[in-house]
């Protein structure tokens, strides 16, 4: 039984490639993200994210392998995919003198609705996504952050399964971002499936519940990404009395060339959490005042950097 | 059936709002009807000093057409050309393709959309047309067949300028190319035929005999050894067939003619209709001139030209037609999704 017979719903992507003449964009991707779950998709620029994200927009023919969106291939059930799939591009396009309004209309309207559920539906939207005070305004006007809510809007006005969301994040301000991460959250608890690409990697670490990696076109296993995350990765410890840090650490077993100091701080190199809290511990038993203690870098980023440089090793 | 239309409809509608609409074609259109005013005072009052009485009306309203056509094939490609390579730039095609609306509906609409546009301007010179019809007395045939022709060859313009902007990546190069298209078909057949017809000549031999002694009525009764001259005479004959893919020439090739009482045309379409089959004539290779025999080169009336030749207007406007759905066909095939390939350096969204 293959993994798209096993999983109802959701997106399940086996060994898809694609090439554009003699560059090789996705050589061999494979994942399944599940119903109700939000999933990462993260990887170097030109790594083939944007490739992969038109496949499963149904724009692009992969050139092997399977996909299925909320259970249809896009390639023989293109309707079906699209009736059941929502799609945020990177690329920021409105039709610049229509109003927020009526963009809404229209994009409801291209997905078969009549005309007073297109105007019930773009409402329910414009609020959703706070563009209430410019729904009468053209396009043309709003900033990008308001033309990326425009555009979720817009992958959202079919109310879709499955959503595919390509740097939703960029150009928002803090709160607006802090706004997308509990919508998103929102659609998965409602069951919905949901792909974001992003570089933002603390901003995917709040909402991902799981994450894949892609590099020069491949994805990476999930194996890969789990040994990675449990590889020893920086964490930051500050102090007030760095000298007494600097010995505590020593006596605990760390050599003197692991710890780096960043600032006021040291960093020092620990394999999960266990030896985090261990060390913790040890230092606040040796009576050194310890003022922080976290990871220096996000779960993801340090997927993101482990998968990187053991690439090109 | 009804899915397909009302989605063709929304992207009739949006591409009429976001495309079309905007004060910059409005104005165009005062400029139009202004221009429009012009050319019917002028021709009315220069047709008056040649003393065309009612008929002026006639000439009046060939020339209309003939300017409608002409300004809607210079807007039309400047309207459609960027249609599809346009929303690709900014960035709302693909966006637009991710939906339901299919690929045809998606062109179709665009093409509506670029042919509603190009005949706003035939509504616009409906006013002066009706005037110029009822001054002109002019026949229902010959008005409905010229509204007819004219707002086909406009369609024939917005789809080619439709399809070739989603042939093309760069919406500036498609509209260059849809207005090369429209010069082809305007100017280029005319250069060719020309060309055509001057590199190929035959040699035509001119006999003549003058008259040297006449009698009291004024006839010749001795004349002059013949004299054999030969010259060489162009054969248009052979390339009228280019002619016939001109969008002015099938227009006036299909309105049915009316002619004054010694059988010359009456309005524009009648003199580049006689014009035109005149050119299916070959050349006489031997002209004589005699006046003791009463034998001359005879000159036949615009009438008789274009009762004795063939009306040529249907091939061009089916080789029009063909060039027209071609053109969207390729784009279809272009612009598909889940698209098989792309375009060099063209980004899909």
């Amino acid at each position: 039984m293959t993994v798209a017979q096993q999983v109802e719903g959701g997106i399940v992507v086996e060994h898809v490639r694609r090439s554009f003449g003699e560059v090789h964009a996705v050589r061999d991707a494979s994942f399944t993200a599940l119903p109700g779950t939000v999933t990462g998709l993260i990887g170097p620029n030109g790594s083939g994210k944007t490739t992969l994200m038109l496949m499963l927009a149904s724009l692009l023919q992969p050139e092997g392998g399977s996909i299925r969106i909320a259970g249809f291939d896009p390639m023989d059930a293109t309707a079906e995919v699209r009736s059941r799939m929502g799609w945020m591009p990177d690329v920021l396009g409105s039709w610049a003198n229509l109003s927020v309004r009526s963009t809404l209309e229209y994009a409801a309207r291209m997905y078969g609705m009549d005309r007073s559920t297109a105007s019930a539906r773009a409402e329910d939207l414009v609020q959703l996504v706070d563009l209430a005070d410019l729904a009468a305004s053209p396009t043309r006007v709003l900033s990008r952050g308001q033309k990326q809510k425009l555009s979720l809007a817009r992958a959202l006005i079919h109310d879709p399964e499955v959503l595919l969301l390509d740097e939703p994040a960029s150009g928002l301000d803090p709160g607006a971002r802090t706004q997308l991460r509990l919508l998103v959250r929102r659609f998965a608890a409602e069951g919905k499936t949901i792909l974001v690409s992003s570089h933002v990697l603390t901003e995917l670490d709040e909402m991902a519940d799981g994450v894949v990696y892609i590099d020069g076109g491949v994805t990476a296993s999930e194996e890969a990404v789990a040994r990675s995350r449990a590889s020893a990765r920086p964490w930051r410890i500050r102090s007030s009395d760095g000298e007494a840090l600097r010995s505590a650490l020593m006596s605990a077993g760390i050599a003197s060339a692991e710890i780096t100091a960043d600032r006021k701080d040291l960093l020092v190199p620990l394999s999960g959490e266990g030896a985090a809290a261990t060390l913790l511990a040890h230092l606040i038993g040796s009576g050194v005042p310890i003022s922080a203690f976290a990871p220096a870098v996000g779960d993801l980023e340090h997927t993101f950097l482990d998968l990187s440089s053991g690439d090109q090793s | 059936m009804s899915a397909f239309f009302s989605g063709l409809w929304v992207i009739l509608t949006l591409e009429l709002r976001q495309r079309v609409r905007t004060a910059s074609w409005y104005v165009l259109i005062g400029v139009f009807v202004a221009l429009i005013a012009i050319v019917t005072v002028v021709v009315s009052v220069a047709l008056r000093g040649f003393g065309a009485d009612d008929l002026g009306g006639a000439a009046i309203y060939s020339t209309i057409i003939y300017f409608v056509l002409l300004l809607g094939t210079l807007v039309a490609p400047a309207l459609s050309g960027n249609a599809i390579n346009g929303d690709r730039d900014a960035g709302t095609l693909a966006t637009t393709q991710v939906t339901l609306i299919t690929t045809w509906q998606l062109i179709i609409g665009k093409f509506l959309a670029a042919w509603v546009t190009a005949l706003a301007f035939l509504a616009a010179a409906v006013p002066f047309l009706i005037y110029a019809s009822v001054v002109g007395r002019l026949s229902a045939a010959a008005i409905t067949v010229s509204i007819l022709i004219l707002a086909i060859e406009l369609g024939v313009v917005a789809a080619i300028g439709v399809g070739l902007s989603g042939l093309v990546a760069r919406p500036l190069f498609s509209v260059v190319l849809s207005y090369l298209a429209v010069a082809a078909l305007s100017i280029g057949t005319l250069i060719a035929f020309s060309l055509g017809g001057l590199a190929v000549q035959t040699e035509v031999s001119n006999v003549s005999s003058y008259g040297t002694d006449y009698n009291s009525a004024g006839n010749a009764i001795t004349c002059s050894a013949p004299e054999t001259y030969t010259y060489r005479a162009p054969r248009f004959d052979l390339f009228w067939g280019v002619l016939a893919a001109n969008p002015y020439v099938v227009l006036a090739d299909a309105v049915p003619s009316s002619f004054d009482r010694n059988g010359n045309p009456t309005d524009l379409f009648g003199q580049i209709k006689s014009g035109v089959r005149s050119a299916q004539i070959a050349p006489e290779t031997l002209v004589v001139f005699n006046e003791c025999t009463n034998t001359f080169p005879q000159t036949p009336s615009a009438r008789d030209v274009i009762d004795s030749t063939t009306p040529g207007w249907f091939v061009g406007l089916t080789i029009h037609l063909i060039l027209a759905v071609g053109a969207l066909v390729g784009a279809w095939a272009r612009i598909r999704t889940p698209a098989a390939r792309l375009g060099r350096g063209s980004r899909i969204a």
